[in-house]
């Protein structure tokens, strides 16, 4: 039975890697992979001397690191509210309203951002008006690309993320929670001791796989929220690698760029999981 | 829970690394052999190949039998299925060749042009694919696609004819090798090859002002625009000056402040100096001035986040003041209002437009090297560059969707002209010229539907202006080009990301000389020798 996965992975997961050398070639299709000539590290050294290298790598790095900040516990904390809330009619519609966000497509969340924020007739500007601020034309300044790309995507994401901590949550063991109440533990401290520690294995292995693709920010959002005004906030390691890669066909140039975000992404994942493992003692290996 | 199972987890680390990189799985070995460069001769011909016999070499049919071609195309907006163009389906009974389409809309057409080369899995041929020099030469050179020369002269009288008329054509299509790899489109028709200035007659009418002649008067017409409700709503929903996006906003005026866009790009040539003006003092004064614009809110505020479609639409619905268009089909629902001006005079006098060369669009139809046929292929691809076969591709069929007028010139059909769905959509359905960058040749004769009473008037208010000579975009050798493409990467997303950010306030022109370093920086100076060293050749 293992076979089938294994021939599966061999094939479609291990197989392609072996086109990772055109990084250190210069491709060129006709003389396929092999037969182009080797050029050593020299993608590589063009791309760490590119203009662009240090705002690309800051703007990936940032946004990774503001979604780990404020993305991350949002769910966690929405499954701990949905918990404790009383009317299971309640509790079902919180949940529904959080987690339908998640189906609706990238292409209609941009949309949507774009409508809302528009400076004339978005409606939150509208609101802006109403209260006498300057409307703002949040997509076309860098300074608040981030906050809108992270803010709609904790909106997107919040209630679909949390559904599995809500059932990390019922399995808590419910006598742990009666034996804090007769020790006088008010619900806060319920919350600290009992349910927090229960879920806690979860939050690690969730966390440690963000962090497996920390470099990786949600490149197609991006890419639809760009333009040429908030670029300097937008301009991310994985949408250079479509520019140069896909129009331009730059093919390894942007392998080298690819690579070396995978190779970041893949020594995160090594270093995160053996701190877990020695600290938290739950690991994903 | 401790730890998960060790293999899994193992295998999708490597996954999630994997998922980055592009897997392209082609090797030399299994691929197809890059076809043999014929040497100036006509490919396969007179050697025993199966075409000797099949191919006619005058007349129609072009084949004896019916062959069949692989032909992947770019489709536009207002084109419809290739497979069901009434004028393809007329040409596929005319010439015995059955065109097999493989069309893809704009949307995601570059990628799939870089997958289909990266993946080596090409079609016969390439028709509207916007091939660039780069591409051209690089896929050339490695036997991808095929020389054409030879073929050209043997097979192709028209477009030889129309090279021999237009020298230039021939400099700028031509690789360092040697080798034409690719097709223009060929465009002598004037009107077809400048952005119209277009002014709301109108509205000047409402404001009492004339047609500006200056850049001050711009400023006091689009300023009139704004606060005197020219269309007389009440409202103040007037945009007094738009355009499809910035770089061609910068375009369209650059000419006003002595800048001209010589050999396909930012370039001056003043005695026989090549100038890259990004750097220039005139490029910082027509940014200061559209800052003034933008600041004003004379610009279109939503000029850098508005898509083409968005322009399109204000257009048609008379939105706007003052614009640049190449032709009047987005608004022939109003075209009484508008009307072409000439350029204004800019601070320091000068006064000019800018156009592109004869052959306008580089690369619109390429041969591969897996095609079996490319006598027959460049005889097919010959006809639309004659009179004749040019009217057949733009007009269709006499009677069906053309008639000819008293004049000789076509004219659409009624039906066409007054379609509900807009011309150029209509258009686009039996033939795939509307949208651009079809292997075609536009010339007075069959351009009445680009070329109406209103540009024509428009493009010969532009014409004193125009440079007495146009330079197309050089051709370099493949590691030159390289290393151009390389530094145009960084420094043409650089000008245009800084343009916007001086034109719309958030860097100040203190910083120029940080802008101005920046590029000295990304080696400005290396790129304008490759093209001072790509024009001296071309002298």
């Amino acid at each position: 039975m293992l076979l089938i996965p294994m021939a599966w992975y061999i094939l479609f997961q291990y197989g392609p890697m072996y086109g990772l050398q055109i990084a250190f070639r210069d491709f060129n299709p006709a003389r396929g992979i092999t037969g182009s000539e080797w050029v050593g590290f020299e993608n590589f050294d063009r791309f760490f001397s590119s203009y662009y290298f240090g705002r690309l790598l800051w703007n990936t790095v940032s946004i990774s690191i503001y979604s780990l900040l404020f993305a991350f516990p949002i769910p966690i904390l929405l499954a701990l509210l949905i918990n404790e809330m009383k009317g299971e009619r309640y509790k079902k519609l919180l949940q529904n309203v959080t987690y339908m966000p998640h189906f609706i497509s990238v292409v209609v969340i941009v949309g949507m951002l774009q409508l809302f924020l528009n400076p004339q007739a978005g409606f939150v500007n509208f609101a802006l008006k109403e209260v006498g601020i300057e409307p703002v034309a949040f997509l076309e300044k860098a300074e608040w690309f981030k906050t809108v790309f992270i803010g709609s995507n904790i909106w997107q994401n919040m209630g679909w993320q949390s559904i599995i901590y809500i059932a990390a949550l019922a399995g808590v063991n419910p006598q742990l929670y009666e034996a804090a109440k007769i020790d006088g533990a008010g619900r806060w401290q319920r919350i600290r001791h009992v349910s927090l520690p229960g879920i806690f294995p979860i939050i690690v292995i969730l966390l440690i796989l963000d962090i497996g693709h920390f470099m990786n920010v949600g490149f197609e959002k991006i890419l639809l929220m760009q333009n040429s005004l908030n670029k300097d906030a937008s301009d991310v390691i994985q949408t250079f690698v479509y520019q140069n890669g896909i129009l331009q066909g730059d093919f390894s140039y942007s392998a080298a760029i690819g690579l070396f975000n995978s190779v970041i992404n893949f020594a995160l994942l090594v270093l995160i999981n053996r701190y877990a493992r020695k600290k938290a003692e739950t690991s994903l290996w | 829970m401790k730890t998960l199972q060790k293999g899994l987890s193992v295998s999708l680390a490597v996954a999630l690394m994997s998922t980055a990189l592009l897997a392209c799985n082609t090797d030399s070995a299994e691929g197809p052999e890059p076809a043999p460069q014929s040497e100036g001769g006509s490919a396969g011909n007179g050697d025993g190949s199966a075409e000797g016999e099949l191919l006619n070499k005058e007349g129609f049919p072009i084949v004896n039998e019916p062959i069949s071609l692989k032909m992947f195309a770019r489709k536009a907006p207002p084109n419809g299925p290739y497979e069901d163009m009434l004028m393809f389906k007329e040409y596929e009974k005319m010439t015995g060749i059955d065109i097999v389409w493989e069309d893809v809309p704009d949307e995601g057409f570059a990628e799939r042009k870089n997958l289909l080369f990266a993946s080596n899995e090409l079609p016969d041929a390439l028709y509207k694919a916007g091939i660039t020099p780069l591409e051209a030469i690089r896929y050339g050179s490695s036997g991808m696609l095929i020389p054409l020369e030879g073929l050209l002269d043997s097979y192709a009288p028209n477009i030889t004819a129309l090279l021999e008329q237009y020298p230039e054509i021939r400099a700028s299509i031509t690789a360092p090798d040697g080798h034409i790899y690719a097709l223009p489109a060929i465009l002598t028709l004037g009107a077809a090859r400048t952005n119209k200035h277009w002014m709301n007659m109108a509205w000047l009418d409402a404001v009492n002002l004339e047609a500006p002649e200056t850049h001050e008067d711009v400023v006091e017409v689009l300023r009139a625009f704004r606060d005197g409700d020219p269309n007389g709503n009440g409202q103040q929903d007037e945009i007094p000056l738009s355009t499809w996006n910035l770089p061609d906003l910068i375009n369209s005026m650059s000419g006003s402040f002595g800048l001209q866009t010589q050999m396909g790009y930012r370039i001056n040539i003043e005695g026989d100096k090549v100038d890259l003006w990004i750097e220039d003092d005139r490029f910082k004064q027509l940014l200061e001035f559209l800052h003034q614009l933008y600041s004003e809110k004379l610009i279109d505020q939503e000029l850098l986040t508005h898509t083409g479609a968005d322009y399109v639409a204000k257009m048609g619905e008379g939105k706007l003041g003052y614009f640049f268009n190449q032709a009047s089909d987005p608004f022939v629902n109003r075209k009484e209002d508008y009307a072409g001006i000439a350029p204004f005079v800019g601070p320091n006098g000068d006064r000019m437009v800018n156009g592109s060369p004869v052959a306008r669009d580089f690369g619109t139809f390429a041969i591969t090297s897996v095609n079996k046929y490319p006598e027959a292929t460049m005889r097919w691809i010959d006809y639309f560059f004659s009179e004749e076969g040019s009217i057949f591709m733009r007009y269709g069929i006499e009677g069906e969707t053309f008639d000819f007028q008293p004049d000789g010139k076509p004219e659409y059909t009624e039906a066409i002209l007054t379609d509900p769905r807009g011309t150029g959509v209509t258009i686009g359905q039996f033939t795939p010229w509307p949208g651009g960058g079809s292997p075609q040749y536009v010339n007075v004769n069959n351009a009445s539907a680009i070329n109406p009473p209103e540009v024509q008037a428009a493009q010969e208010a532009l014409d004193p202006y125009l440079p007495d000579k146009i330079y197309g975009a050089p051709m370099f050798d493949e590691q030159t080009a390289k290393e151009v493409n390389t530094l145009r990467q960084d420094i043409d997303a650089f000008v245009d990301e800084s343009a916007a950010k001086f034109v719309t306030g958030a860097l100040s022109f203190d910083k120029w000389g940080e802008y101005v370093g920046t590029l000295n920086k990304m080696n400005l100076e290396q790129l304008q020798k490759f093209y001072q060293d790509a024009y001296d050749k071309t002298k």
